[in-house]
């Protein structure tokens, strides 16, 4: 029996669908079975950031009224031998298409075949939250050191702190820009962890490579030089339970060879 | 025969007492004749004493109304010495405190009839209500409404006072930076309702001089 990880943050455009893609690929590329589940229903982004758009023959809707069965509508990475899968969202049905229980269901029958189910979440409360949450073991709640993506956290973080079904939610912190953090102009780390009180399951570093690597479809931490790569790499081995220190966001300082050679080279 | 109203005057205007063992209709007959005195013709405020009978709120305002026919008094205030089991179970709720240990995030309200104890922080959109004083170990970061059924007298104190409203009975602060007394290191403070309805805010150490009455403590050296 694997476990079932919703993704959720409440404010949009903070990396939900990002971090879902990236995780289910670390996890996948750590020898963990994993179900990717889209469930913004009408707006559906997680097969184009994993490069899965053109393979998807049923979503969930279909398989929720029974058009076709779970295993005819996962897609499979094939990048991944038979260890990630996506259960695409329906494009032509909107959020209240699909109930709690009937999301609960197939939430569980995933859960005896796979490692980890992963549930991207819509933003929002409304219906397609309420779909999303429902099946969950765990919560990952994702944000920015931006004040309306912290404010929108501490919300979604209240809101699952009602489930019973949910142990405590755990958070990411995206996006985050070293420079502007040790100005002091976007809140640091600390900040966020103390104001939301809730624990810290990693940081991920800013980076372009992250959009340009999503628009190819290729999750960025298959390129294990970047930061962000690592951050989502350390991520998933925290949730496999291993316990890894947060990485540093600052450079490393210049070493007394790099020093001596700036002399020389004035 | 025993006199049912009893008419005594005080340094400010009368005060009526009605007998509280007669019939009530026996009691409004004799009301009106009283007020219909033509002795009693200069302005004046009464204050009518109920004793130990119990009035609903209609027959208190059938009461004053008998009293008003007179156009010279005037009724500031009607007293009695006695309370439904209701109202005195609704004023050991008010005396009562309540205590909420987490955190008040976004989006949540906390309520109490009493005074609140919040142990745990108050983040930003989320809410505290109480009918007494509202107290915050930790960061009151949000909005808070002491004295919601009016008490003027209530306080907001937290360990770090950074709230965006603050209400006392009817009367709201919004934080603003022009605020003079936000200081820049809001810690251990309390908010209270100045006699001339403003909300000031002060250091918690003062509190003890500005609402004595707020400390219940008996006993001890």
């Amino acid at each position: 029996m694997g476990e079932a990880i919703v993704i959720t943050s409440g404010k949009g455009g903070v990396g939900k669908t990002t971090t879902t893609a990236n995780l289910g690929t670390a996890l996948a590329l750590q020898g963990k079975k994993v179900c990717l589940i889209d469930t913004d229903i009408g707006l559906r982004n997680l097969d184009v950031i994993l490069g899965l758009e053109n393979r998807i023959i049923y979503d969930l809707i279909d398989v929720l009224e029974g058009r076709c069965k779970v295993h005819q509508a996962l897609v499979k990475d094939k990048r991944f031998d038979d260890m990630l899968y996506l259960l695409p969202a329906a494009q032509t049905a909107d959020k209240n298409d699909v109930n709690p229980e009937q999301m609960k269901e197939l939430v569980t029958e995933l859960k005896k075949d796979y490692d980890f189910v992963i549930i991207d979440c819509p933003a929002g409360i409304e219906q397609g939250y309420k779909n999303a949450v429902v099946g969950a073991d765990h919560a990952i709640v994702v944000t920015t050191p931006e004040i309306s993506a912290v404010r929108d956290a501490d919300r979604i973080i209240g809101l699952l702190e009602l489930e019973e079904n949910i142990d405590a939610p755990r958070l990411i912190i995206n996006r985050i820009r070293p420079h502007l953090m040790k100005a002091g102009e976007a809140l640091d780390v600390n900040e966020i962890t103390t104001h939301l009180s809730i624990d810290l399951l990693g940081i991920i570093a800013d980076d372009e490579r992250v959009i340009s690597s999503s628009n190819k479809g290729e999750p960025i931490v298959m390129d294990p030089s970047n930061t962000a790569a690592l951050g989502y790499r350390n991520i998933a081995r925290r949730l496999l339970g291993e316990s890894v220190p947060l990485m540093s966001m600052e450079k490393a300082p210049p070493s007394l060879f790099t020093k001596i050679k700036a002399v020389f080279t004035k | 025969m025993k006199n049912l109203v009893n008419i005594k005057g005080k340094n400010k205007g009368l005060v009526l007492y009605l007998d509280d063992q007669c019939a009530y209709t026996d009691l409004l007959a004799e009301l009106k004749a009283k007020v219909s005195d033509p002795a009693l013709d200069s302005d004046t405020e009464v204050t009518v004493h109920l004793n130990k009978r119990y009035c609903t709120d209609s027959q208190i305002k059938e009461i004053s109304d008998i009293v008003s026919t007179n156009p010279h008094l005037k009724v500031v205030a009607t007293t009695s010495d006695i309370l439904t089991v209701e109202e005195s179970d609704q004023m050991i709720l008010e005396r009562q405190s309540e205590t909420y240990v987490g955190i008040v995030r976004s989006g949540q309200v906390v309520k109490a009839n009493g005074d609140l104890v919040v142990i745990g922080d108050v983040n930003p959109n989320g809410r505290v209500e109480a009918g007494g004083s509202v107290y915050v170990l930790g960061r009151l970061k949000g909005a808070a409404h002491a004295g919601t059924k009016g008490n003027r007298d209530a306080v907001i104190a937290a360990s770090w006072l950074e709230a965006t409203q603050l209400k006392i009975a009817d009367e709201l602060e919004t934080m603003t930076d022009e605020l003079s007394s936000l200081s820049e290191q809001p810690e251990m403070e309390c908010a209270y309702l100045h006699t001339n309805g403003t909300i000031i805010i002060d250091r918690l150490q003062e509190l003890r001089f500005i609402r004595p009455q707020i400390s219940t403590f008996k006993g001890g050296s």
